[in-house]
């Protein structure tokens, strides 16, 4: 077969996931080709224009510590920053950025630009070329054919995208970009069981007729948290966005037209997701609340556009401006480009393996909304596990894969491949049972040795990672060892401040687990020396691990006491229609997903107990034959 | 890898029952039984009484024996405890051992242990294989099933209360940036307590209440000489009352314990109600009274042939059941159409049964303890108060202001201890729930 050009690994589509799959497979050592329909738009945000968020934040953390690039591309890029949930504990905290639109696209496309091994190409993909069950290239519109052992498909809302507005409907992939149509019949064609899923995305306005005085401005933080953690200091000038609401009145408008909506009038059949309603839903399931809140999100420094959050609707783009003009304070405003609603293809991720390898195709991986995601962030971390598997799969090397007891990004993986998706999957950092332990700011400390092992971590990082934790294994042995005694004058002070007694003797690390013992409380404590040169990030991390150790001794406790068997392996080979007492349907289930441990195999919905301990008895009575 | 226990033998009264341990810890437990078990040898079985390490008291005398791992029948160390076979000896025993550091077995898990440990093949596994899954399947319907699906729907009212929490704090969590209304902590606490509560009533149900702990009082009384005493030493199966053809023979009340299906009751003979000039006799008429005061049933006896017989000083307010002794004698016409009696005869024993089942039918109407006798699975009783204990934390967590990812791992431990009766809550479920109750997303 001949080839107008091979690479080891090609990836389909330059966004999210894309561009973390290209940037790790060609840093791996593998040639790599990223293909777009069109180069200028590499790393878009189709959607909000941000980054991060509760439990998405963490994502963005775990693909900076392996050696990802998303994190580093925001914090350049980023133009308003906030660390959510400071109130609340460690765990649930995450870091959130603003970006600016352009500016981080422009820079996505230098670092890929600047990466070794890795070739930008433009063109629509059309067809997967198969020899012998694997995939082995792909077929160009333009008529080129690029050979490669791995292909990685990340196309987002392309795959065979529809776009809504009102009653007008049109092919598409984003606003004013063709859909990837014949992919999708290549990979129906194929087998894959093909779903439908919808998203949609709001107004975005002309900034110069917004009445701004009417919004409440909602600053950014004055200490911006990075993502990555080779950021030192955040560059960016930042901005303030704005707070708003809808009115009752608007509301009924909507209501009275719910007839031009798309989703309520049945033309739309794919499943969006709850927790990113449309305004139309808002208004229709929640018809008890007489506002809803809106932000406004300036898409950079250097433009007029504005992104109104809170405002997804795929309504007529006429009625759309009437709708805008009643929101106080956007009386005047203008329309850049209406909101719309898509609808696009998916594949069941349950045809994955935990490297993101189809299993009907060697050599296939699927990353991003293909597998039934939303989420810029949801996107990335798959780019970099099918990026990282592509080069190992065609490097011959093991796959990767990582645990939802150290990762999000394991959590994620492992529900899409065992439950499969009926609506686009979101993380939260409730889908994490050991949510304590997965903290965007110890990140490093669970992953950063795989990416170095992997090959991803330069040596400057490492150093860099390495020395935060001598630091950090230092930090904690000064809070065990100072301690104070009832004999010492330091704590009867203590003990009036604290108003509760302290017992004969107190560390620093018992004392700080305290309710109302403020980080900066403890570091006034701690022994000079120590304080001196003392990172708060550093002391956040050392306090975090110190509070949440009990709570974990008890829940890994709980856990083990209900669901020991978690950790039987299931082997690869085993033949579930064999077992004899599992029923047509379970055996179906369990075929589809093909789950690798029994934890896997109880989480998957369906699953009656008894066909739990019949596979429980077989692995039980294997465990010690393999 | 934790030490397991469980009642090996059918559940019910039986001459013996042979509680079975296995695990790592399971001769170290067995230490703390009897002082006599210290150097407990394997493969030998020592006669000891097993005694409560508090209070000394005895609980029973049993049949230890010691099977070493891995000759046994898991393969871990084994001990086997023969007791007598009274469902209460058996929990007082198994409490025992897991207040000492054993905990209940799921289904089939010493089975699961044997295949782990090689103690039997794959062909033994393929033929137990269907009844394992057979009773992991009842131990869930088992709790759908228990009292009329009573204990499923009490479990399930009590996890929708627990979870409407989970899904106030976890939205607080998760959708900081949305528009939501604050959690009111106050409510939040009541909720809590309150649940904490139920589940503390629903546990009390099984062991902690007051039927296990005292049992009941069963006073039996009727006029002179219609078979007070003959009834009271057929329920106690021995000749403790002693019985004449004289009217008046009971002077004293007699007391005496008996067990029945596992609720100890006591049961109560008194003096024959009836006008009396004997001063010895019109005192223990009155220690009648005061019996039929304290009793919580009353079991009113009634001489079949003889319809004179009527009563005398009905107590309105007490549960009753009406006896119709002598049964094998001449029936009075006044009674043979007469419903709402049970109908015996203490002499030749017929319609002992019916009694003890009367008796029982009143205890699970839940007229003694307002509870009820719910729970009844020692290892439902378990989880409940595991359940228990995570809430208690919760609650505490709560008092402390503590961050909520803090109080809601107390609670998804709760929520996962209460899922082993009923079934579990998914994440998906719970998502639903937040998704449902707020407007959630931008």
């Amino acid at each position: 077969m001949s080839f107008d050009e091979s690479f080891d690994v090609i990836v389909i589509g330059a966004g999210h996931a894309g561009c973390e799959a290209a940037s790790a497979a060609a840093r791996l050592g593998s040639s790599t080709a990223l293909i777009t329909l069109n180069l200028d738009l590499v790393g878009q945000m189709s959607c909000n224009p941000a980054i991060g968020g509760i439990a998405k934040g963490h994502l963005v953390r775990e693909i900076d510590a392996l050696g990802g690039i998303m994190g580093r591309v925001i914090d350049r890029t980023g133009i308003q920053f906030r660390l959510l949930n400071r109130s609340r504990g460690p765990a649930v905290q995450s870091p959130r950025a603003q970006a600016d639109r352009m500016l981080y696209r422009s820079e996505m496309r230098r670092v890929l630009e600047a990466t070794a091994n890795l070739s930008l190409r433009q063109g629509k993909v059309v067809d997967l070329v198969i020899h012998q069950g694997e995939v082995v290239g792909i077929d160009l519109e333009d008529g080129r054919r690029f050979g490669a052992a791995a292909i990685v498909i990340a196309t987002g809302t392309f795959l065979n995208g529809l776009i809504h507005t009102g009653r007008r409907t049109y092919s598409g992939g984003r606003t004013g970009e063709p859909a990837a149509t014949e992919l999708a019949d290549s990979l129906k064609r194929l087998g894959f069981p093909i779903g439908r899923l919808k998203t949609g995305t709001p107004p975005r306005l002309d900034g110069r007729t917004i009445d701004w005085d009417r919004f409440e401005p909602q600053p950014g933080d004055v200490e911006p948290v990075p993502f990555s953690f080779a950021t030192d200091q955040i560059e960016q000038q930042q901005i303030k966005c704005y707070v708003g609401y809808t009115t009752s009145s608007l509301h009924d408008v909507i209501r009275a037209n719910l007839s031009e909506s798309p989703l309520y009038s049945g033309k739309i059949k794919g499943i969006g997701p709850r927790y990113c309603p449309s305004i139309e839903d808002k208004v229709v399931k929640f018809s008890d609340k007489s506002r809803h809140q809106l932000f406004l999100e300036p898409e950079g420094h250097d433009t007029n556009e504005v992104y109104l959050n809170g405002f997804s609707t795929s309504l007529p783009a006429e009625l759309q401006q009437d709708l805008i003009r009643m929101i106080p304070g956007l009386d005047e405003a203008r329309i850049i480009r209406p909101g719309y609603a898509i609808e696009y293809d998916f594949v069941d991720p349950r045809e994955l393996g935990p490297d993101l390898q189809t299993r009907r195709l060697r050599g296939l991986f699927h990353a991003g909304q293909i597998n039934g995601t939303t989420g810029y962030e949801e996107a990335a971390c798959q780019g970099l596990m099918a990026g990282i598997n592509a080069a190992s799969f065609v490097q011959g090397r093991s796959p990767f894969r990582l645990h939802r007891k150290e990762a999000y990004t394991g959590v994620l993986i492992e529900d899409l491949i065992t439950q499969g998706v009926d609506e686009p999957y979101r993380i939260f950092t409730s889908r994490a049972e050991y949510r304590l332990a997965l903290r965007y700011d110890n990140a490093d400390e669970r992953l950063e040795k795989y990416g170095r092992d992997l090959g991803l971590v330069g040596d400057s990082d490492w150093d860099r990672f390495n020395a935060r934790r001598d630091r950090l294994a230092e930090l904690r042995q000064a809070l065990e060892n100072t301690r104070f005694r009832r004999s010492e004058p330091k704590y009867a002070a203590l003990q009036a401040q604290l108003q509760t007694d302290l017992g004969d003797v107190i560390s620093l690390a018992q004392l700080a687990k305290r309710p109302g013992v403020t980080p900066d409380f403890v570091r006034r404590l701690l022994p000079v020396l120590v304080q001196a040169g003392l990172r708060a990030s550093d002391l956040e991390t050392s306090l975090a691990d110190n509070l949440y150790e009990g709570y974990l001794r008890s829940q890994a406790t709980t856990i083990e006491r209900l669901y020991q068997h978690d950790a039987l392996r299931i082997p690869s080979q085993l033949g579930f229609r064999a077992l004899s007492g599992l029923s047509n349907e379970i055996v179906e289930r369990l075929e589809r997903v093909r789950p690798s441990t029994f934890g896997e195999a109880r989480r998957i919905p369906g699953m009656t107990p008894g066909s739990l301990s019949t596979l429980l008895v077989h692995l039980s009575s294997q465990q010690n034959s393999v | 890898m934790s030490t397991i226990v469980a009642l090996s033998t059918p559940p019910g009264r039986g001459a013996i029952a042979v509680i079975r341990m296995s695990g790592p810890e399971a001769l170290f437990i067995t230490r703390k039984l009897s002082s006599d078990l210290d150097n407990v040898k394997a493969r030998r079985a020592t006669l000891t009484n097993v005694q409560l390490p508090t209070t000394h008291e005895t609980i029973d005398e049993v049949l230890v024996t010691y099977f070493n791992g891995p000759e046994s029948v898991t393969g871990e160390d084994v001990i086997e405890i023969s007791c007598h076979g009274s469902p209460v000896i058996v929990r007082k025993i198994l409490d025992l051992t897991v207040s000492l550091g054993a905990r209940f077995a799921g289904p089939g898990e010493f089975t699961l242990r044997a295949l782990t440990n090689q103690k039997i093949n794959l062909v033994q596994a393929e033929a137990i294989r269907d009844l394992i899954a057979a009773q992991t399947d009842a131990a869930v319907k088992q709790a759908a099933r228990q009292v009329g699906g009573e204990l499923s729907r009490t479990i399930a009212s009590i996890e929708e209360k627990l979870i409407s929490v989970i899904v106030l704090l976890e939205s607080a969590v998760e959708f900081v940036e949305d528009d939501l209304p604050s959690a009111e902590l106050g409510s939040i606490k009541a909720t809590l307590s309150s649940v904490s509560d139920d589940i503390f009533n629903l546990a009390d149900s099984y062991s902690a209440g007051r039927l296990l702990q005292s049992g009941i009082k069963v006073a039996i009384v009727g006029s002179p000489n219609v078979g007070k005493s003959s009834l009271f030493n057929r329920l106690v199966s021995r000749d403790r009352a002693i019985v004449t053809d004289f009217p008046g023979t009971t002077r004293d009340t007699l007391s005496e314990t008996i067990d029945l299906e596992g609720i100890p009751v006591l049961l109560t003979d008194t003096a024959g109600l009836r006008e009396t000039t004997d001063t010895i006799e019109s005192l223990g008429i009155e220690r009648t009274q005061q019996a039929i005061v304290d009793a919580d049933l009353v079991l009113e006896v009634i001489d079949a042939s003889d319809s004179s017989g009527a009563l005398v000083n009905r107590d309105q307010n007490r549960s009753t059941i009406r006896v119709l002794n002598k049964c094998d004698l001449a029936v009075s016409k006044d009674f043979v159409t007469e419903k709402d009696l049970v109908r015996i005869s203490a002499l030749t024993g017929e319609g002992i049964e019916s009694l003890r089942t009367a008796i029982l039918a009143f205890l699970h109407r839940g007229d003694v303890d307002n509870e009820g006798l719910l729970v009844t699975n020692a290892r439902h009783y378990d989880l409940l108060k595991s359940a228990e204990d995570e809430l208690d934390n919760a609650i505490g967590a709560l008092k402390d202001e503590l961050s909520e990812e803090l109080i809601l791992v107390s609670l998804h431990n709760a929520l996962k201890y209460l899922g082993q009766i009923t079934g579990e809550t998914t994440t998906e479920d719970i998502l639903s729930q937040v998704f449902a109750t707020f407007c959630i997303g931008k």
